[in-house]
């Protein structure tokens, strides 16, 4: 499910958000953002993944929402705009997400179809990810193994750009300068036409992060100022789309990350000046050919995942993983209202990581996939697909993901839709889960899971008050088989599949959006309610059952405002983060805490084509003294100040 | 004055709690009859918990003997209003205070045993392990210092102003420590010495070779030094353990005033001894081996070849009063159990504590 973060009237705006073949009468629903609404006269374009998605709820953040935050990383947006849970290590540091009750390694992030959570660990650390790689961020939370693959458990983020066509050139630059030591600045151009549409971005940000936070120590409560937290980081994004001809295009794109970060200890332990550098480089190249009722498309990938950790106790602790991976599918609308896509995947990594041992590890996974789309009517939507994956030595079950989306009743300005969805899903054993040494276990099982989720939608279009309300119910339930946890052996830790988790839930959410005029107010409020156990456990796992797990927060919610009138912009960002238990017993816990931000802003047309904004944004403006994460510092009241110079 | 922790607190009051024992060692321990005992009363069990690494969430929680219950699981930081630190490695007694070592924070918090209020912080300590008090106005501290198999230290600590006085450098990651008489004895578990340190002067007498990765040590009532070493592990290439090179643990025994050391191995190096332990009347030892907890006396011939209690513990204590056995459960991941046991092996009962409990002091 689609939330918009921009005026849009288009009543059926959030069907699945699929693009179509434009050059095909327009068909039906398109979909995104503004861009794709002045569709330009030729287009190739094939179906969205998400158009086989039905029936699972979906969050976006798009280019308008996640424009306060282009100088950050997808920790600040999603921690800004969502009421999910990232565990924190620190400003800048880790942050780990948590998508319905489940770990960071549940939850699958692709970017431009393909998974980059690190090999290695399994989980991606969204302070690696700026925000100024993508242009658009959609959540799909819950299982969907049959739609995006391994560890797409407690749900999926996809990462994409979007290419608008037609647009000339255009330009923007920005610099930032806030509290701590932060500058930060970003360039950006892009150029399109018909045949061909190019896209840069390049980021630059570092910050000394030398804030104080509050400590009780022996001599009473003191102002502690935070050491060896400093960070720079670097990301370069080169999108180019070649048209060739009506029906045919290629695609590649580059994303380099880069970031140094010095490692914030925890307070009152030994700093060990521990330091990490992340590199990631990130190349695919597509090619894509789209007839009146086929589409075929290769894409390929490489990436490299750099993560070097150094401290004063244990040295130096170098990995590199490499992934290969290839995507082929072939898609048939073989009717106007069905369609399917069958494809395959094929995965190579190779590992040079200190923890396995001198020789490189390599390791290939497989899968093929078949989506299938079926509108029975035109008011219901179905959607079924099957994926089977293949794993050194394990073959994980047959994994499907059915959803149903009906119109169930629309009355006037009212439309009320009923959704559903169940899957099965799998998670592969990460490269360390196998080969750390010592403790790997090259015998673990894919995690495998079932869940399934139930929901409405209301929305209230009344389009002459220029108002309008979505409201959006869903609850869940999945439980997860296999669960690896690493536990104490008699001389080290080990994974093993030790047990069952069950992860259930409520999310509402309403978004209201309004504009009488010149002025504009957009209105997001959510709300989550996640209780996650583990149901069942081996006799060597010795947490008990029953109990919430660690750092799951029961109780989330978000509320964010958006005004804007006559150049002048006015936001507000309130997040309220339940206590998590900090052990498997659920007898320690890290209390609540809720954090406030806004930033007023005001644009200028200086002259034609060229715009000024100026934007002020404060932080945790309650000044409240939190931690994300069991004894990391995070900063009190702190704000930056930024100025972006928009050329057409 | 009562006796205390496992080792460190029976040495300090075998040691300053009677002056016959401390004229005992002054002699030559094997003409000597053994010291005559007051009874041991404890009341109270202290239970170390060494929490999860960089979270800062280790504690003390406080056993009543009386109750049979915790009435304090986090006590340093109901008394204290502050966390105790990360990684509490070990917690010893002098006088009526109690020395922490928090591992972590490098480190110890010095309390009264009382009211457990915070007395001082000394600082300035480089990974410190073990304390033992060679009187209330000395003490000593191991410190891994680093694990780049450098050697470590022990630090000399002013129990009057809390400082630091001076480092002495022992071998590689020193840990236990022991002071009997006028000689303090350290495990060097990265090699396969014990440094023997002469308290009046804080010199090195020199090293005595024993088992390798000697990982802990107790004093008998005939004032031998007990050392239990865990041997060394060997690994391949892919972190399996060798077997072929892995070498068995050890107990050795130590006659104070000598630099040698008469040992016996255990039968399998599948396993690293550890966690030696005396009882009330230091002539029973306990150890775990082999997911186990084995006893035997100072005066058997040979080792045990079976188990007293068939369950492996992170912490082992013996209640110097009555013989009863505390084992701790360390999971690192739920607030963990300590499980009681008779002396004869029978389980008794268990109590919640925090997380990881590594030791027991008896007071």
């Amino acid at each position: 499910m689609r939330l918009p973060h921009v005026w849009n009237a288009r009543p059926r705006w959030w069907l699945a958000g699929f693009a179509v073949l434009s050059t095909q009468a327009g068909a039906a629903q398109s979909l995104s953002p503004p861009d794709t609404l002045r569709l330009p006269t030729v287009r190739v374009a094939g179906l969205r993944s998400e158009r086989f998605a039905v029936g699972s709820r979906r969050l976006s953040l798009d280019t308008l929402a996640l424009a306060n935050y282009r100088i950050g990383t997808l920790t600040d947006a999603l921690s800004a705009r969502t009421a999910i849970y990232l565990k924190n290590y620190g400003p800048g540091q880790l942050a780990s997400i948590t998508l319905r009750g489940t770990s960071a390694r549940h939850t699958a992030v692709l970017w431009q179809g393909f998974n980059i959570n690190l090999p290695s660990l399994g989980e991606a650390d969204f302070s690696l990810l700026p925000v100024s790689g993508a242009t658009q961020v959609d959540i799909q939370p819950g299982p969907a193994g049959g739609t995006y693959g391994n560890g797409a458990i407690g749900g999926t983020v996809l990462l994409s750009t979007e290419t608008p066509w037609g647009r000339g050139w255009r330009g923007a630059a920005q610099a930032d300068y806030g509290s701590f030591g932060l500058r930060a600045g970003t360039l950006e151009a892009g150029f399109s036409n018909q045949k061909v549409a190019v896209r840069t971005s390049l980021l630059y940000r570092q910050a000394d992060n030398d804030f104080t936070y509050y400590s009780q120590e022996a001599r009473g409560r003191v102002r502690v100022r935070q050491e060896n937290a400093a960070l720079q980081q670097a990301s370069f994004t080169q999108d180019v789309t070649l048209r060739l001809g009506q029906h045919s295009e290629v695609s590649a794109a580059v994303w380099l990350t880069d970031a140094d970060r010095q490692i914030q200890p925890g307070i009152g332990t030994n700093n060990t000046n521990a330091q990490e550098r992340d590199q990631s480089r990130r190349l695919t190249a597509g090619y894509r050919y789209v007839s009146t009722r086929h589409e075929w498309a290769a894409r390929a990938a490489w990436f490299e995942d750099i993560l070097n950790y150094r401290d004063d106790v244990s040295g130096l602790s170098e990995s590199r993983v490499r992934t290969s991976q290839a995507q082929a599918e072939h898609t048939w609308r073989f009717a106007s209202n069905a369609s399917v896509r069958l494809g395959g995947e094929a995965q190579h990594f190779e590992a040079q990581v200190d923890g396995y041992g001198a020789a490189p590890r390599t390791e290939n996974r497989y899968s093929g996939f078949t989506l299938f789309r079926y509108d029975p009517r035109p008011r219901l939507q179905l959607s079924l697909n099957l994926r089977q994956a293949l794993l050194p030595g394990r073959k994980p079950p047959l994994t499907p993901t059915a959803g149903a989306e009906w119109l169930a009743w629309q009355a006037g300005a009212h439309t009320v839709r009923l959704k559903a969805n169940a899957s099965r899903s799998y998670r592969a054993p990460t490269l360390n889960e196998r080969y750390w040494r010592p403790g790997g276990n090259p015998n673990l099982l894919p995690e495998e899971s079932f869940g399934y989720e139930g929901g409405a939608v209301h929305v209230l279009d009344l389009a002459p008050a220029h108002l309008r309300l979505q409201t959006e119910l869903t609850a869940y339930h999945q439980l997860v088989d296999n669960w690896v946890q690493w536990t104490p052996g008699a001389s080290y830790w080990s994974p093993r599949n030790l047990r069952q988790v069950r992860a259930q839930g409520l999310e509402a959410s309403s978004q209201l959006t309004w504009q009488p005029g010149a002025y504009r107010l957009t209105v997001r409020g959510s709300y989550a309610f996640t209780q996650s156990r583990k149901t069942k456990g081996a006799t060597d796992d010795a947490d008990p059952v029953g109990r919430q797990l660690p750092f799951v927060p029961l109780h989330t919610a978000v509320l964010s405002t958006d005004h804007s009138w006559r150049g002048w912009q006015l936001s507000t960002a309130f997040t309220y983060t339940g206590y998590r238990y900090t052990d498997a017993s659920a007898s320690e816990f890290l209390p609540s805490f809720p954090l406030l931000n806004a930033s007023v802003g005001r644009t200028l047309a200086v002259r034609p084509g060229w715009k000024l904004l100026a934007l002020a944004q404060g932080y945790n403006l309650l000044n409240l003294d939190y931690q994300s994460y069991q004894n990391r510092a995070m900063p009190l009241r702190h704000g930056s100040l930024s100025l972006r110079v928009l050329w057409r | 004055m009562k006796p205390f922790s496992a080792f460190t607190g029976l040495t300090s009051r075998l040691l300053l709690g009677s002056a016959a024992t401390l004229g005992l060692l002054a002699c030559d321990p094997d003409n000597e009859p053994a010291p005559t005992e007051q009874p041991i009363v404890t009341s109270t069990v202290f239970v170390v918990n060494e929490g999860n690494f960089l979270r800062s969430n280790a504690d003390i929680s406080l056993f009543s003997k009386a109750s049979s219950s915790v009435t304090s699981k986090a006590l340093f930081n109901s008394a204290n209003g502050r966390t105790l630190g990360d990684v509490a490695q070990s917690m010893a007694v002098q006088d009526s205070l109690g020395y922490i070592v928090v591992n972590n924070s490098n480190k110890l918090e010095v309390v009264s045993l009382a009211k457990f209020r915070s007395k001082a912080t000394i600082t300035g300590l480089k990974l410190p392990r073990y304390f033992a008090a060679a009187s209330s106005a000395k003490g000593y501290v191991t410190e891994t210092v680093s694990y780049s198999g450098s050697n470590g230290r022990v630090s000399v600590l002013d129990l009057k102003t809390n400082t630091i006085s001076k480092s002495i450098e022992v071998g590689v990651q020193p840990e236990k420590l022991l002071v009997a008489g006028s000689r303090l004895y350290v495990t060097n578990s990265g090699g396969n010495t014990v440094t023997v340190i002469n308290t009046a002067t804080d010199a090195v007498e020199g090293t005595i070779t024993v088992g390798d990765s000697p990982n802990s040590l107790v004093l008998d009532r005939d004032g031998k030094v007990w050392v239990l070493s865990g041997g060394k592990v060997a690994y391949n290439a892919d972190y399996s353990v060798d077997y072929s090179r892995t070498t068995k643990g050890s107990l050795a025994v130590i006659t104070p005033g000598q630099l040698t050391a008469t040992q016996r191995e255990v039968d399998s190096n599948t396993s690293s001894p550890s966690k030696l332990t005396i009882n009330g009347a230091k002539n029973q030892l306990y150890y775990s081996y082999r997911r186990g907890v084995y006893t035997l006396g100072i005066g058997d011939a040979t080792l045990p070849t079976t188990p007293l209690i068939r369950r492996s513990f992170y912490g082992l204590g013996v209640d110097p009063q009555d013989g009863t056995i505390y084992g701790g459960i360390g999971s690192f991941t739920a607030a963990d159990k300590v499980i009681r046991y008779r002396s004869t092996g029978v389980a008794i009962d268990s109590f919640t504590v925090g997380i990881g409990p590594n030791g027991f002091v008896f007071y």
